[in-house]
């Protein structure tokens, strides 16, 4: 029977191009599809749908279908997404045709799948578990971690390992050892953990050669994440816990504290002397020939007279004040979170979000309340 | 005449004094007063985020407060990163009383003016690719940059992250193309151009660095370009200056060198179009000549 009394859904075409590989012949082809679907369809959705009805040969990861496996990550037009965030009727609506694919920098195995063992790799290589470094609470009592500390990693706990950040890294896509986004905010999410007792090893660890100071700062991570964790922002701060903790012995660390030194002294970058600060005076003669032909260019500005900005003391009695606040490392970048979460709740001055927009980004169902102190517990705190 | 407070950044005082002097040659034909900070420092670039973040907050919110005392509602930049630091710093001081309380006491206590967040940092192609500055612009680009085909490199730290910066779609930008058009100029389009340049780790990491700059050159060699235009002087010293080491890696590997690619500061390429002099564009002071780009214009 007819099911007269139920209301029809309304439906929409939309088109799909799809690319399909075959790792074990090397054949890789542009495919179009055209399925009949609901208005309200994900990009997941139509890939179940093409598989069901159409190809059934077509393959891609899938599980929760809500944001919060990570099994889906892909591209569409390039841009690493999750296809069960990605609704389709706007797309459909302005008449595109999105080209969908798997997503970067991992091997591609069939389809929309890659391999993503060299992704867990990296990540187990962060030791992704707590090592406790504190004494046992007295008898009866519990540690309890301040709401404070928790927001230290709000944002690095979201991470569902989807790969999203790690598909579009232009460091990785250089340099394939690089440990990466994900790997590196993993890595702050128990730097910053309150209970972990493994914090300088841990620097130390991150600190090598394929670790923090690699990172290219191109914000791709910052810009696909659908969680809204800013591996970039934990990459930053893994720098600055690092340096505070005397961990500088990077190349990458080295360069970071000669702009402090330029600041407060001149004002400006010392350009000429930047490159025997971070690479050392042995390793900066080897780079002489570069050198000369930038020089005959004026590329090399003589140091002396120091190009010197007025006041320039106001920026080292700065430094001199915030030495002494304790705001050193990570928090001077977590202080700063709650701020700029209300960008991506579109939040105007007053705190109100205006009708209109709603939660746009990566944010998923994250609110602004979620990173508000909360009331401080009662008991013992763990730091 | 907008009057806006002008930041020129380390690069375009030092290295890249071509930027800044076609800059403030160019200004005036496109609607624009600079207003000169001689009080202001470096931004710190990532640099000094990445090491004392409290540090880069304060020094940013120091510039953000000198370009407010000159009465202006915009601080304009002409560098990808300072624009990031700078609009950053501002939208974490803008949303939270108590961090803007702390950080102006600072101020008070070494002698800076307060910060009140009433100026809005833009970057100068921000300034010239929409409203009266693009109208101005294609009025006076009247010498235009006929027969030339141009590939637009944006880097990074211009498009994301958006929520920060917001002028465009990242993935789909479309201000530089709108200039090179309006100067008369051919767009050439290609995919690297809304990727990194490598500069921020180009001395602490080299080889990484230099996979990720041949990537623009190398597409733009392709797709036929005479020249690259950037609007960030780290993306053009990166792209400029590290080409010769990308031939000394080639030659190491037995591979012909790249075609020379001259690379364009933004407002060199429009101080072409609107008839700048030699003296004021400088372009003697690249690395990669200009020259055959400047010969197929005059012909």
């Amino acid at each position: 029977m007819e099911a007269a009394t139920q209301p029809r859904e309304k439906t929409m075409k939309v088109k799909v191009k799809i690319w399909r590989y075959d790792s074990q012949t090397g054949e890789r082809a542009l495919k179009e599809y055209e399925i009949e679907a609901p208005e309200w369809v994900t990009l997941l959705d139509i890939l179940d749908l093409i598989k069901d009805q159409q190809d059934g040969s077509l393959a891609y990861r899938k599980s929760c279908r809500m944001m919060i496996c990570g099994s889906c990550g892909m591209r569409m037009d390039g841009a690493a997404v999750l296809a069960c965030k990605t609704r389709m009727y706007d797309i459909v609506q302005a008449g595109h045709v999105p080209v969908i694919s798997a997503m970067g920098n991992l091997p591609i195995v069939k389809d929309l799948v890659v391999d993503m063992d060299p992704f867990w790799e990296k990540f187990k290589a962060m030791k992704p578990w707590l090592q406790p470094g504190y004494e046992e609470p007295p008898e009866g009592k519990e540690y309890r971690v301040s709401q404070e500390r928790m927001n230290v990693i709000h944002k690095e706990a979201l991470c569902i390992n989807c790969g999203c950040c790690v598909s579009e890294c232009n460091a990785m896509e250089s340099s394939p050892e690089f440990l990466g986004p994900q790997a590196l905010a993993k890595g702050m999410r128990f730097v910053g953990d309150a209970r972990d007792g493994a914090t300088v090893e841990r620097l130390e660890d991150y600190s090598t050669e394929h670790g923090i100071w690699e990172c290219t700062r191109c914000y791709f991570c910052n810009e696909r994440c659908p969680k809204g964790v800013d591996p970039r922002d934990a990459i930053a701060k893994l720098g600055a816990e690092a340096v505070n903790e005397g961990i500088d012995r990077d190349m990458g660390a080295k360069h970071a504290k000669w702009f402090i030194k330029s600041t407060e002294t001149t004002g400006w970058l010392r350009e000429t002397e930047l490159v025997p600060k971070t690479q050392g005076v042995i390793s900066a003669i080897s780079q002489m020939k570069f050198a000369m032909g930038l020089a005959v260019k004026g590329k090399v500005p003589p140091p002396f007279p120091p190009h010197v900005a007025e006041n320039v003391d106001e920026a080292r009695g700065l430094h001199k004040l915030v030495q002494q606040q304790g705001r050193q490392g990570y928090e001077g970048i977590v202080q700063g979170e709650r701020s700029l979460a209300r960008l991506d709740h579109h939040l105007r001055e007053d705190g109100e979000v205006p009708p209109s927009e709603g939660s746009v980004g990566g944010m998923g169902s994250l609110t602004s309340a979620d990173i508000t102190p909360g009331e401080e517990p009662t008991a013992g705190k763990a730091d | 005449m907008k009057q806006v407070a002008y930041y020129k950044g380390c690069l375009a005082s030092l290295s890249a004094k071509e930027l800044d002097t076609s800059t403030q040659a160019l200004a005036p034909k496109v609607g624009l007063a600079l207003l000169d900070l001689e009080s202001v420092t470096c931004c710190g670039a990532g640099d000094i985020h990445e090491a004392e973040p409290d540090y880069y907050l304060h020094l940013n919110a120091r510039i953000l407060a000198y370009a407010e005392a000159t009465g202006s509602d915009t601080l304009m930049t002409i560098c990808n990163v300072c624009t990031l630091n700078l609009r950053q710093a501002d939208f974490m001081l803008k949303g939270d009383d108590a961090l803007r309380e702390r950080v102006n006491t600072n101020l008070r206590a070494v002698g800076v003016p307060p910060y009140s967040g009433a100026v809005e940092v833009k970057h100068f192609l921000w300034l010239v690719a929409d409203g009266e500055g693009f109208e101005l612009l294609k009025a006076s680009a009247h010498k235009g940059l006929k027969g030339i085909k141009i590939a637009p490199f944006y880097g990074c730290q211009i498009l994301r992250p958006s929520k920060l910066l917001g002028f465009e779609d990242p993935d789909k930008p479309w201000s530089l193309e709108r200039i090179i058009e309006a100067c008369g100029g051919e767009v050439v389009d290609y995919p690297a151009k809304v990727k990194c340049c490598g500069f921020p780790i180009i001395q602490a990491r080299e080889d990484t660095a230099l996979g990720e700059l041949i990537q623009p050159i190398e597409q733009a060699i392709e797709g036929g370009a005479d020249a690259i235009v950037t609007p960030c002087p780290l993306c053009h010293l990166s792209l400029d200056a590290w080409q010769s080491k990308l031939n000394a890696q080639r030659k190491k590997e037995g591979v012909d060198p790249l075609q020379p690619m001259p690379i364009m500061h933004l407002a060199q390429l429009i101080g072409v179009a609107a008839g700048l002099e030699d003296s004021e564009l400088k372009f003697r002071r690249h690395v990669v000549s200009m020259k055959p780009v400047l010969e197929k214009l005059t012909v």
